[in-house]
């Protein structure tokens, strides 16, 4: 059974062999090019310190044309080479053998259908398991000079072309291909829902899902300029939101119309003296501590700033908890493979 | 007879609401060659998936080879199936369907399958999606044959083939069979070809058996009557009309005749053949499904 699986699928192996090299000649010629500019970067700012901020080389790293589009490459590719597995691999296996009726020539041989899709699951799922491993290896090492410079690496496009996920991502649309062509039998529709499945994940995910997998750190400010980002880590952290509240906790939209009248008059005034339109803070007349009247008057009726943030260092945590609820799917998708592939007729 | 190959009691099949097989009892002794022949949507090949194992019963109860048919290595090692549309993976060459045979049966005689193709100059070599249909339809038989079934089902297995790939098809299982420890049910609509090598005949329509039993038989109790025409009620018991035609006159009738009864003197007596009687239960099934 072993042979004859590797027999069959050995060509797709080999495209994906291909292709997950063809990749690799893309990030290692780069990854190498942009760790070595890093490394000249730092030097540069170590000389000229007038010149450079050795803190924040995010001006002078990344800013070329060609950068851009190397970089939509990668997260391209980290993010397609997945998919392309579930669909070209995952999706027509079972649903091909349903369609040209092959499934009954091998579920006649003398081997258990059981035995039968669990040999086939083993390699198709091991293949997408080493495919990952191998994919995100070149990702995460081609990421590292950009993880450096001080990015939030939690966010979509960061978050699912690093670490864990693009071999959670390899298994799991890998397993959805099985289920939909199990399911329905038809090549086209099995592709279709796996790109579906896919698409819905990555939106999900990213901006409602991960956000809540551990409680945000708050701070509070004082209202302002600078007060609450100061307060908040710079390097790599995952900012969820930013609010103004009042003081009895609730977030403000608009200051203005939930202001108390005495602070509605300051920004009135303001706004004369500044000629200004709605919302354009001017400086007024100097309170006595030298603060802004307007800030003044707010934090005088309570008001205050509020930031959630997931640190930089629960990273780790972050990816093996999204990487684990797709590996739970993938155990769901392989099991519901099963159910229709040994329950119903052939 | 001895040794039962297949038993059938009342087995059905529905799909939703559609009966595709209903209280089928068929009964196939071991060594028989049965031809199972209905009209399209008879449920021929639903039955034969019930056999294999293929698809389960919605009610009713089969015995094939002694046991329920399952998804068992023990049970699937004694049957040897073709499905209608000869299933081959047509990228791969007869060379890998072999390897595959070998692979996924603990009993594959690789000599015969390789011997076999080889006498019937069939390229090892070339995808058997660009062999003809002929030639698909042997690597497949040969394939089956190979597993050493006990049990062989065809489902329509020459119906895409011309003449004398079909000639050679048949020769080709006469020969299997003629080996020996081989029972065969091979459905088909070509009456002609299923008489020349099969001893058992079975007609499904309308979802229902309406015959199963041995040729020889079959053609011993069923007489073709002509007679005059208001006598047609007057048969009497043990015997069984099974299709009728009336002229103005006299009346023509295909009946089943029990063991001993005496027909009346002014019947004309004559002898149908297994097509005739074949279409005549046909007929009757269709009749049935009409009224």
């Amino acid at each position: 059974m072993n042979w004859f699986v590797w027999r069959q699928h050995r060509k797709q192996f080999l495209i994906f062999g291909i292709l997950l090299a063809a990749f690799a000649a893309l990030l290692i010629p780069t990854g190498n090019h942009y760790w070595h500019a890093y490394q000249q970067a730092l030097t540069n700012c170590a000389q000229h310190p007038a010149v450079y901020n050795c803190s924040d080389l995010t001006d002078t790293l990344f800013v070329g044309p060609s950068d851009g589009l190397i970089r939509i490459a990668e997260v391209l590719g980290t993010f397609g080479l997945p998919l392309l597995l579930g669909l070209f691999v995952g999706s027509p296996l079972l649903a091909k053998e349903y369609e040209e009726g092959t499934n009954k020539l091998a579920w006649t041989q003398s081997v258990s259908r059981r035995k039968w899709l669990t040999i086939k699951l083993a390699w198709v799922v091991g293949f997408a398991l080493l495919y990952g491993i191998v994919l995100t290896l070149l990702a995460t090492w081609w990421s590292h000079t950009l993880n450096t410079v001080a990015l939030n690496r939690f966010v979509q496009g960061h978050f699912e072309t690093q670490g864990l996920m693009p071999i959670a991502y390899s298994v799991f649309l890998t397993a959805v291909g099985f289920m939909a062509s199990a399911w329905f039998r038809k090549t086209l529709l099995a592709l279709a829902i796996t790109f579906g499945v896919f698409v819905l994940c990555t939106a999900s995910f990213a901006n409602w899902i991960r956000p809540h997998y551990m409680t945000p750190v708050t701070v509070t400010a004082h209202m302002g300029p600078g007060t609450l980002d100061g307060k908040i880590p710079t390097n790599g952290v995952w900012v969820l939101s930013r609010d103004i509240v009042d003081k009895n906790g609730k977030a403000i939209g608009d200051i203005f119309p939930s202001a108390p009248p005495a602070c509605q008059q300051i920004i009135r005034q303001a706004e004369v003296r500044g000629n200004g339109h709605g919302g354009i803070r001017v400086k007024a007349v100097p309170s006595p501590n030298g603060g802004d009247p307007i800030d003044d008057c707010l934090n005088k009726a309570g008001y205050h700033q509020v930031a959630k943030y997931q640190p930089a260092y629960r990273y780790w945590d972050f990816q093996r908890i999204e990487a684990g609820i797709y590996l739970g799917m993938t155990a769901l998708a392989a099991g519901a493979t099963y159910w229709f592939v040994l329950k119903r007729d052939a | 007879m001895g040794a039962k190959a297949i038993q059938t009691k009342q087995l059905g099949k529905r799909y939703g609401s559609f009966w595709a097989l209903e209280n089928c009892n068929i009964s196939v002794p071991e060594g028989s060659v049965s031809a199972l022949v209905g009209p399209n949507g008879a449920g021929k090949s639903t039955l034969l998936k019930l056999l294999t194992g293929l698809s389960t019963a919605s009610t009713g109860d089969s015995l094939v080879l002694g046991s329920r048919p399952q998804q068992h290595e023990d049970f699937l090692s004694g049957i040897g199936y073709l499905a209608q549309e000869i299933p081959l993976y047509k990228s791969l060459d007869a060379n890998a369907h072999i390897e595959m045979g070998k692979h996924l049966n603990k009993r594959f005689d690789k000599t015969f399958i390789a011997g076999r193709l080889h006498d019937l100059a069939i390229p090892l070599d070339r995808p058997v999606g660009k062999l003809s249909g002929g030639q698909r339809a042997q690597v497949a038989l040969a394939l089956a044959l190979a597993k050493r079934p006990k049990l062989l089902l065809l489902d329509e297995p020459v119906a895409a083939l011309d003449p004398l790939a079909r000639h050679d098809f048949l020769s080709s299982l006469t020969q299997a069979v003629a080996e020996g420890g081989l029972t065969v049910v091979m459905s088909s609509h070509l009456l002609a070809d299923l008489e020349r090598v099969s001893d058992h005949v079975i007609v499904l329509a309308a979802g229902k058996t309406q015959l199963c039993d041995e040729i020889e038989t079959v053609l011993h109790e069923h007489k073709l009557l002509v007679g005059p025409r208001d006598h047609a009620k007057e048969l009497g018991e043990g015997v069984q009309i099974i299709h009728e035609t009336h002229s103005a006159k006299q009346s023509t009738l295909l009946v089943r005749i029990a063991k001993g009864t005496k027909l009346a003197a002014r019947w004309q007596q004559h002898e149908p053949n297994i097509e005739e009687i074949i279409l005549a239960y046909m007929g009757q099934a269709k009749e049935g499904d009409a009224r």
